[in-house]
């Protein structure tokens, strides 16, 4: 039975700290979470269908996600401060590769600041690659909820004005530099993107 | 851009999700690439999403180190899973658990020498008079005792009977009310009515 569980583990620890690192964006968060998954795999091992331990252990890390956040929210602020001015820190580097730095870091960002489920949905499909099934499984969801929400949640995704502020800059000094035919970002006609 | 236009904008931003995760049929495709190559604003908000769904399809998956579930093997290998051990025991079950696996012979035998050792104890103990020290009829056995002796004996008798009581309820705990309970109180029962009957006849009652 150790064999089993430890096989458990190696096959799907990637996955939960993954989950839990892009929910909760502080690493050391991210392993109290996995932990206490793999530790309640270990309690609850007899009564779990290990057919479906990918979706249970999925289902178990958002949970603990959703209750380490309830827990750390008073804190979260500061954390939040402290990313932008890690943010800050590096102005000096290559001036694209800092873009594409704040601009994934604020993608990161973008992402643990979206409400549950979109922020799982996001994690689970577009970042680790589950499929709509294992989604469904994990958190408890219709196949069609899953992909509505999918939809609904890269949209807020999209519409966070940081990212989008990022994005136009880059656009901007794209254009500057190398005169882009056609697609320049004009957004003058006040789609409703952005706020 | 007439309202029309705004419109089909509308909707053709309502299919980019669409278009890239290759929901969209082939006609779908060429309508909204053909909007898109003529319309800058979606143009742009295209070129947006697939900037934002590349980047987010780009982000690594967290390798987890060993070290991360070190203290989970430490605990594993001390705890067994909760089937496996079964649901924690009450203490009725344990304590019930415990006298059965002693043998029988001992478990009756001690619990009959102890109700034993209890009762002379007892009738040791209720030796004295229990009246009050003025109420004793004046003789010459009698007047041995002062009432400060009598008092002593009293509060040593009440001593005892705490004493007791306390054995009592910790045996009973350990072997329920079958030996101990009543037995004792019948002999504590008849150790007072041998005072009482003392009582009646003076030259009977002495110290013991």
């Amino acid at each position: 039975m150790r064999a089993l569980y430890q096989q458990a583990i190696d096959q799907h620890r990637h996955r939960v700290l993954s989950f839990a690192h892009y929910s909760l964006r502080v690493r050391e968060d991210a392993e109290d979470v996995t932990q206490e998954v793999f530790i309640k795999l270990w309690r609850h091992w007899q009564k779990i269908d290990h057919e479906k331990l990918g979706a249970w252990l999925m289902r178990v890390a958002h949970n603990c996600v959703i209750d380490h956040v309830r827990k750390q929210r008073p804190q979260q602020t500061n954390l939040d401060q402290y990313a932008e001015v890690e943010d800050q820190v590096g102005e000096e580097s290559d001036a694209s590769q800092l873009d594409q730095h704040h601009f994934k870091r604020q993608l990161q960002s973008a992402i643990k600041s979206l409400e549950d489920p979109f922020r799982s949905i996001v994690i689970m499909r577009d970042i680790q690659g589950m499929s709509y099934e294992e989604i469904q499984g994990s958190l408890e969801l219709s196949a069609s909820q899953v992909k509505v929400y999918l939809h609904r949640a890269r949209r807020k995704l999209r519409e966070n004005c940081k990212l989008r502020q990022l994005f136009e800059e880059q656009i901007a000094d794209n254009s500057a530099a190398k005169q882009p035919i056609g697609l320049v970002a004009s957004n003058d006609k006040g789609n409703g993107h952005v706020q | 851009m007439s309202s029309n236009g705004e419109s089909k904008c509308y909707f053709i931003q309502l299919q980019i999700d669409g278009y890239l995760d290759g929901d969209l049929s082939e006609a779908q495709q060429g309508v909204f690439m053909s909007h898109v190559q003529d319309c800058s604003a979606c143009a742009s908000e295209f070129r947006y999403a697939q900037t934002v769904q590349d980047a987010v399809m780009e982000l690594p998956q967290i390798e987890c180190e060993d070290f991360v579930l070190e203290p989970i093997h430490s605990l594993t290998a001390a705890e067994r899973p909760m089937k496996e051990k079964g649901y924690r025991d009450s203490l009725f079950t344990q304590v019930t658990g415990l006298l059965n696996s002693i043998p029988l012979y001992f478990r009756y035998g001690f619990s009959a020498a102890l109700v034993a050792v209890v009762a002379v104890a007892v009738s040791f103990s209720v030796v004295a008079p229990i009246e009050e020290p003025g109420q004793l009829v004046a003789s010459e056995q009698v007047e041995q005792y002062s009432p400060e002796d009598i008092a002593l004996a009293l509060q040593e008798l009440n001593v005892a009977m705490d004493y007791l009581n306390q054995l009592s309820k910790r045996t009973e705990v350990m072997i329920g009310d079958r030996f101990l309970v009543t037995p004792l109180q019948e002999s504590i029962n008849a150790s007072f009515q041998r005072a009482r009957t003392r009582e009646n006849d003076p030259l009977q009652n002495g110290p013991i």
